[in-house]
């Protein structure tokens, strides 16, 4: 029986892997996994959708949404790779891009190095012009000058230019006018004007934000043109939703306006997925866990919630967001799930520096040339190829249509590290494997330990290709006593997306005491953002059943910077005065312990508008039917478990068909992940399709 | 390591008292009323066990907490066993525990099953506490009478009852009452977050168990401190660097620094440093012990833990009667001048000992800028007061293998800049520049970083500046044959009659004047003629350095247009001058 129409795609692209996952209406799923086409990152998606819906016996035209997370836009910034990006600034502050807020991420270092801004000295220009503090115009826009300084930025072959001027959140006409005016006069250009993304004060903020969106507006605008005509070309009429940083969805045409919001797309819709499988499976305290080809991330849920962070600063090596350290660092005043990122993948690359020390990563062989066992031209030892030569890996990735070459894979770590080292092949592959799960403990560690909170008190999610792979020796390296593994933990991202829900965020300043608020200005206030929700989502092909509104005041004592927020009712015109700030009183004892007598002052209304899918996917309800497709009789394989046990005869049995529970070690396998239990550890099927593995001592047999 | 110490267990716990700190220090940010605390960071917040050992600090202004252990003393001094669940203690006496008057300590006892823990402790720099000068904070008091509000260690709650009587004292005795209540309030919220947090631990860990990993982190920051100190060469490290005056006409005054490298101990001496001076530069021993420990600990190696167990390996002395070690009544509010210096003078002496771990002298410490004076309509209504208190950071000198860096706070502070647009909000002046300043680095292989350049227009009709610089005549030094920075300007009416003004000042600005102050760079790090032609002229392109000053410091030429380097001219330009 097949159910024409409804059908949903979740699409993650990840540096090594574009994963796919195809629900039909009957809550039936499919996935794809393959190579990442990292040139033109649409192909892998556009094949594997094809693939999916030959698979499902669906047409182009039953698809209902395509929703996709993407990592274009931190990969851009990563390896420096936007658009030659010009800045306009106001006269007198050409340099508040480069000098930041001055601080730095550790005391007593000398040896620092601030981050290079993305667009050099060279690059900024100053525009005379200037609007007060209180809104008022002190010297018009010198648009002559505008004009001339742009056309000196595009004779230096920028593509894409930000506006910040001083006071601009007050009043925007200058920079509102600037960006007319750059339309006009240089219409092949990219513009950010800086209000567009964050009309907030404080200028270093802005106008970082604002750089950053203009430096990766091309690139992304770019990609999402291509994927939506490669999906018109091939029949596709249906909406396209990307995931943004704090794990909600959005039309493709806002990432294309406002890309700064969609920086960790990806990595973030997976946080999200694992917060809403953790609920279903009763986990409510979870380290979330994602390994992929090139980098391993990791956050936390606390009793259910996701921890998030309003802001934060995109650097190399570990991607902290910062609280208020304001270090240098790409800062981007956005909201965001709060992740630890580090550049550890199954495609990290393994190496020795000249002091004789074993490195993993950060470069990552990626999907081409892929690591040496893919037999794709790869010639460096990856943690994949580790892997393999120690058995965890089979000899069949990706759905079976990747042959894994154990003794390609052999021959590199034994020319490039276990003969410098003087180690066995053995000895040297486990000595990459410990080194990369040293280097993911860092970034458990970042979102755990190094904020005082004991992991062992949480129970590890993991999924993402590598991480079932990975995940029970992390767990043990932290002391972590439970692991709790996905149905389809190599797509798992892709699938999470389908479980999600449709957030728009509206928000209104309204300075003033609260003392001094009209209730009938309030509900005026709420009405307007009410119509603008509304029309949103209406574009977004939602009914107002299927919208949720919550509205919150945002308040603070007078002379603050920081507000705290109060959950509004629904009839405004009722709420008393004294009950705002008595909520507020409340909210701020629970926060910080006292309150004060002072006077409260109001900052915005905000409006977190939520278009709830119909017939997203859920996890307490979800139907694995269509995965199993391809079963392998159980066997047995060689496995080194390190130098203590060696090598294990462990047996290997099929992951979908595997129920009850068994003792490790044992291999858990299927086409887009591999399980391993190891000697000691205890794994349970929930019912609910998802694996949890006991690592207590004397658990195991 | 001792026996009963589990290495997973003493990692959470230090890092769980580092994430202590980090919550109460986030805490001030969130919850402080003043720009000067809440933008700018001029806090710092500490966790001490019941000894008063610094456990673990903050990342907030390093200088402040080297002080703590002099301030907790004089605490204990005066309360002893009179501690009590509830109670709240401040000072601000330079002359018992403090360090210049608007830095007011707070401490909390914090108790567990009735017995003292330890304390959390919070240190904010107030926007005014009284005295001759807004702001409490000028270079030209010659006593400390004149200075603002004394405040020797005493109880501001006892057992959780507020005391009226002291809150009707500072409250009267300030110019911004409210502003100091509110960050008042803000230092205790942040002192009970961290009792909170700290009691948690205790009854995760027990008070006993605790105890011993406190011990075994102490003894953890002075193992690898005296680690550290072994690989030295015994031997003793000279460095003199210099004050430029204390605004009346005393200078430059000598901060003489001489280090002895003893096995796995150092001492430090300032025998030879100016004696006490007229104005208020004076530094009270425990702030410059405190400036020590910065440049030291800058020394050592990153993974050294920020507690007290460092200070078990340095000895430090300073003569009585000196500026660093002052008698009362000597003024001291811009003692943080004096620190700075100590910190450079330290780092100087280091140069000769790890020449790659230090830099070349940065901008000399931030320059304050405070415009205090009454705004609003005069129509029968009370004017407001308003006080800005503005910190301009700043920029490092070069380092071994790479360049200085330009924006950045002194390493002795760790402190953030005020928005201009903040500023603007809350006051009645205008930012006109804050950018960087041209040729204003040290030349060098590697380049000291630039000085900043901040231009501010009064809006209201007169109010007193007052502002504290310095390296004006004696600019950042360099190392290894790196040249000196561009010295520091202040400027009265730049666009106009451009009055040149001394780097200390204390003055009526009136309606629609400018002050522009121009910062000192950094020095610079080895011989200036072997920079690589490519950055001079990367430096040339960025409009960071001119083509004249390219050619003057560096002997690099450029083509005509500026464009590139011209090798051959330059290769023969380097020549002539070696």
């Amino acid at each position: 029986m097949k159910l024409r129409g409804g059908a949903r795609i979740g699409v993650d692209i990840g540096g090594t892997f574009t994963d796919l996952v195809l629900s039909d209406a009957g809550g039936r799923t499919w996935f794809d996994k393959r190579s990442s086409t990292p040139a033109q990152p649409e192909q892998a998606v556009l094949d594997g959708i094809v693939a999916l819906l030959r698979r499902a016996g669906l047409e182009p035209a039953d698809l209902l949404e395509v929703l996709h997370g993407t990592t274009v836009g931190s990969n851009t910034l990563l390896q420096q790779s936007g658009a030659r990006t010009g800045l306009i600034t106001t006269k007198g502050f050409r340099d508040v891009l480069e000098i930041g807020r001055v601080r730095t991420p550790d005391m007593f270092d000398l040896q620092w190095d601030k981050p290079v801004p993305l667009v050099p000295r060279r690059l900024r220009a100053e525009v005379a012009g200037r609007i007060a503090a209180d809104g008022s115009v002190i010297e018009p826009l010198d648009e002559d000058g505008l004009r001339t300084a742009a056309a000196d930025l595009v004779a230096q072959d920028v593509q894409s230019i930000a506006i910040c001027f001083i006071n601009s959140y007050r009043n925007p006409a200058h920079e509102r006018r600037a960006d007319a005016v750059l339309r006009e006069y240089f219409p092949d250009l990219a513009i950010t004007a800086s209000v567009s993304v964050l009309a907030e004060m404080r200028e270093y903020e802005r106008t970082s934000t604002a750089v950053v969106n203009a430096y990766v507006l091309p690139i992304l605008q770019s990609y999402l043109q291509r994927l939506r005509d490669g999906l018109l070309a091939i029949g596709i009429t249906a909406p396209l939703l990307v995931s943004d940083s704090n794990g909600g969805l959005a039309a493709a045409r806002t990432a294309m306006e406002k890309p700064v919001f969609f920086i960790s797309s990806g990595r973030s819709a997976g946080v999200v997925g694992a917060a809403r499988l953790g609920r279903a499976a009763a986990e409510m305290d979870v380290v979330v866990f994602d390994m992929g080809g090139t980098t391993a991330s990791a956050s936390l849920v606390q009793g259910g919630q996701i921890s998030r962070a309003n802001e934060y600063e995109f650097r190399a090596g570990i991607s902290v967001p910062a609280r208020f350290i304001k270090a240098g660092g790409y800062m981007m005043r956005v909201p965001t799930v709060d992740v630890a990122e580090v550049g550890s993948g199954g495609g990290s690359i393994a190496w020795i520096d000249d002091g004789g020390l074993l490195h993993v990563g950060p470069v990552s062989a990626g999907a081409d040339p892929g690591p040496a066992c893919y037999g794709q031209g790869g010639e460096r030892p990856t943690v994949s190829d580790a892997n393999v030569v120690l058995g965890y890996l089979p000899d069949q990735l990706a759905g079976g249509g990747l042959h894994l070459d154990v003794d390609k894979a052999r021959a590199v770590i034994q020319r490039d590290l276990a003969a410098p080292l003087g180690l066995s092949v053995e000895e040297a592959a486990f000595g990459v494997r410990e080194v990369a799960n040293a280097n993911m403990a860092r970034a458990i560690r970042a979102v755990s330990v190094e904020r005082g909170i004991d992991p062992r008190d949480f129970t590890l999610a993991a999924f993402g290709g590598s991480g079932p792979v990975h995940a029970c020796d992390l767990a043990k390296s932290l002391d972590i006593n439970r692991v709790l593994l996905p149905m389809m933990p190599g797509v798992f991202t892709a699938l999470g997306m389908l479980t999600g829900d449709v957030e728009r965020h509206f928000l209104t300043a309204m300075p003033g005491l609260l003392q001094n608020l009209r209730l009938s200005e309030l509900d005026r206030a709420v009405a307007d953002l009410r119509l603008q929700a509304a029309a949103a989502l209406r574009d977004e092909h939602f009914t107002p059943e299927q919208m949720v509104l919550a509205f919150s005041l945002e308040l603070r004592f007078e002379g603050q910077d920081s507000e705290l927020p109060v959950r509004l009712p629904d009839a405004v015109l009722e709420i008393e005065i004294p009950w705002l700030r008595q909520q507020f009183l409340a909210a701020y004892e629970a926060v910080y312990q006292y309150a004060a007598d002072d006077a409260v002052e109001v900052v915005n209304l905000r409006l977190l508008a939520r278009g709830v899918r119909a017939g997203k996917l859920d996890f307490a309800t979800l139907s694995i039917t269509g995965v199993a497709e391809d079963h392998a009789p159980a066997s047995e394989r060689e496995v080194y478990f390190g130098r203590d046990l060696g090598w294990s005869r462990t047996r290997v049995l099929d992951r979908q068909a595997f129920t009850g529970t068994a003792h490790g070690p044992l291999i858990l396998q299927s086409s887009d992940s591999t399980v391993v239990v190891p000697p000691g550890g205890q794994v349970a099927n929930d019912g609910l399709g998802n694996l949890l593995i006991d690592l207590r001592e004397g658990t195991g047999q | 390591m001792s026996l009963n110490i589990d290495p997973i267990t003493f990692a959470v716990i230090k890092n769980g008292l580092d994430t202590i700190v980090d919550d109460m220090a986030y805490t001030v940010m969130r919850t402080a009323r003043s720009p000067i605390v809440r933008d700018v960071l001029d806090y710092s917040a500490t966790i001490c066990d019941a000894r008063g050992r610094i456990l673990a600090q903050a990342k907030t202004v390093a200088l402040h907490l080297g002080a703590v252990p002099d301030a907790v003393i004089a605490v204990l001094d005066e309360f002893g066993d009179d501690l009590f669940d509830g109670d709240v203690i401040i000072l601000n006496d330079p002359y018992a525990g403090g360090m210049h008057l608007p830095d007011i300590f707070m401490f909390k006892p914090i108790f567990h099953e009735q017995a003292l823990q330890g304390f959390a402790v919070v240190i904010a720099h107030h926007s005014d506490v009284g005295g001759r000068v807004p702001g409490s904070n000028a270079s030209d008091s010659t006593e400390i009478f004149q200075e603002g509000l004394r405040i020797p260690p005493l109880k501001l709650y006892a057992a959780g009852q507020k005391d009226r009587s002291l809150f009707a004292l500072l409250r009267t005795n300030v110019r911004l009452p409210d502003m100091l209540l509110g960050d008042l309030a803000a230092q205790l919220a942040t002192c009970s977050v961290g009792e909170r947090a700290f009691i948690n631990l205790i009854k995760k860990h027990g008070a006993e168990g605790l105890g011993q990993y406190f011990n075994a982190l102490l003894d953890y920051g002075e193992r690898l401190t005296r680690q550290a100190i072994r690989a030295w060469p015994n031997g003793r490290y000279e460095f003199t660097d210099y004050i430029d005056d204390d605004g009346f006409d005393q200078g430059p005054i000598p901060i003489v620094c001489a280090i002895d490298v003893m096995d796995d101990h150092l001492v430090v001496d300032f025998e030879g440093s100016s004696s006490q001076v007229k104005g208020a530069i004076n530094c009270t021993l425990s702030y410059t012990k405190s400036s020590t420990y910065v440049g030291i600990r800058c020394a050592l190696g990153r993974e050294v833990p920020n507690n007290a167990g460092i200070y078990r390996c340095i000895t430090i002395t300073a003569p009585e009667g000196s500026i660093l070690n002052p008698r009362m009544p000597a003024a001291v509010a811009a003692r943080a001048l004096t620190g700075y210096r100590v910190v450079d003078a330290v780092l100087g002496a280091l140069a000769a000992i790890v020449p790659e771990r230090v830099m070349a002298a940065g901008e000399g410490g931030n320059t304050v800028v405070c415009i205090g004076g009454y705004e609003g309509e005069a129509q029968g209504q009370a004017k407001t007061p308003f006080i800005l208190v503005d910190m301009i950071n700043g920029a490092w000198g070069g380092r071994a293998g790479k360049d200085g860096i330009e924006g950045v706070t002194n390493p002795s502070q760790n402190m953030s800049n005020m928005p201009v647009e903040t500023l603007e909000t809350r006051y009645p002046i205008r930012v006109e520049e804050y950018a960087l300043r041209p040729d204003s680095c040290g030349p060098g292989e590697y380049r000291g970083g630039l000085g900043l350049i901040r231009q501010y227009r009064l809006l209201a009709d007169e109010a007193v500046l007052q502002l504290r610089a310095d390296r004006a005549v004696i600019p950042p030094y360099g190392l290894f044959g790196g040249g000196r920075a561009a010295p520091s300007r202040n400027i009265l009416d730049p666009n106009g009659a451009a009055e040149a003004l001394p780097s200390k000042v204390t003055r009526t600005l009136r309606g629609g004047e400018v002050i522009r102050h121009e910062q000192a760079g950094g020095g610079g790090y080895g011989d200036p003629l072997c920079r690589d032609p490519e950055q001079v002229a990367a430096d040339v392109a960025n409009e960071k350095i001119s083509p004249a000053f390219a050619e003057e410091h560096f002997g690099v030429v450029m083509m005509a247009g500026d464009s590139a380097p011209d090798l051959a001219a330059t290769e023969a330009c380097r020549r002539s001058r070696k």
